[in-house]
């Protein structure tokens, strides 16, 4: 037997007619044997009746005639200009013989895009790296900028003894980042 | 021999004005009760009911048969409707014009089945968390408790999956039910 959750989850399509055969059958004897949810099933029998009686019964029947002769006063009114041109564009636009016209836009669209990358690739790119020492004493600047990420890291660094010896110009022309 | 809904719109796109006639004639009725249960108000749902059927003669032109006639005007009216509700919503001059014609409904139950004085107040609550659900949850219940229509063309009229109609219509259900659970 089924457990009361998937019953009560269920309980509205077994009502609305909704439902397989199959479950329908394991509904109904589930509900004879659990005053629960037969308890829930008469719940949502009152509820859509009400919901019926209040949605339905106490709508008044309108009268033909005058409701037609309204609809009919909108079709034979003459439609503003604007509303034309809406009526126009929307024709025109939302036909379903343009649903060609949105990819295509993007795919244009992707284009444009791809060829500005592509001229910035072809541009002459204004990367900079350089080293200069600022005093007697070895410290030293190093300076890089890369155009790209627009990134520019500044490094100040002191040469260590015996470096200047064995590098000597060197490390200051070619530095390592 | 009663012409088909089919045959009346072939005739409307033929320009035939009788034909759209009688095509209103057909529904205007049961559009009119869905767009009350859906706006509570029984002269705004009048308008909209008017406007439902002047857009449908302007559109039926592009009408190609793949839905029945009455699920494309069941579209068009829930469309509406909804939009109407959303302005109202965004307006609380209108939002109170609203609730002006709830109180109107309320005024009437004297005169409507709900003579008892419990399935008075249940009706009251009932209205109330009517108009507590969104759009879309009072769009299926009024579709299917109104018009009884199945699953399949709720999702027709409101563009979605039978899924979504099946959980949309459970919440609804729950909702109300949880509100109402000292009436039921």
């Amino acid at each position: 037997m089924r457990d009361c959750e998937f019953i009560r989850e269920s309980l509205g399509r077994w009502l609305d007619g909704d439902i397989r055969a199959s479950d329908a059958e394991i509904i109904r004897l589930h509900l004879e044997s659990c005053g629960a949810c037969d308890g829930e099933r008469r719940q949502l029998e009152k509820l859509q009746s009400s919901l019926k009686s209040l949605l339905v019964s106490n709508v008044p029947r309108i009268a033909f005639e005058p409701f037609w002769a309204g609809v009919r006063e909108r079709i034979t009114e003459k439609p503003s200009w604007r509303e034309e041109v809406v009526e126009w564009a929307r024709s025109r636009f939302a036909a379903p013989g343009l649903a060609w016209a949105v990819p295509a836009v993007i795919v244009v669209l992707l284009g444009v895009l791809s060829l500005d990358s592509f001229w910035k690739l072809g541009s002459q790119r204004n990367n900079f790296a350089a080293v200069e020492s600022i005093d007697a004493h070895g410290r030293n600047v190093a300076l890089l900028r890369e155009d790209e990420t627009k990134t520019t890291v500044i490094w100040l660094y002191q040469n260590q003894e015996g470096e200047d010896e064995s590098s000597g110009e060197n490390t200051e022309t070619n530095p390592s980042f | 021999m009663e012409s088909s809904d089919w045959e009346l719109v072939q005739k409307c796109q033929a320009g035939e004005i009788g034909a759209f006639q009688e095509l209103v004639s057909r529904y205007h009725q049961k559009i009119y009760v869905v767009i009350v249960g859906l706006l509570r108000n029984r002269e705004d749902a009048l308008d909209v009911a008017q406007e439902t059927f002047f857009r449908a003669y302007r559109k039926i032109k592009s009408f190609q048969g793949g839905s029945s006639f009455y699920t494309w005007l069941y579209r068009i009216a829930v469309n509406i409707a909804i939009d109407s509700q959303r302005r109202q919503k965004r307006n609380p001059l209108d939002f109170r014009e609203t609730m002006d014609g709830l109180f109107e409904e309320q005024n009437e139950v004297a005169r409507d089945p709900f003579s008892d004085v419990h399935d008075r107040e249940l009706r009251e609550k009932l209205v109330s968390a009517i108009n507590d659900l969104t759009p879309e949850h009072k769009a299926v219940i009024i579709l299917r408790t109104v018009e009884g229509l199945s699953y399949k063309d709720i999702g027709e009229i409101l563009g979605c999956s039978e899924g979504t109609v099946m959980s949309r219509l459970h919440y609804a259900r729950k909702k109300l039910q949880q509100k109402l659970s000292a009436f039921l």
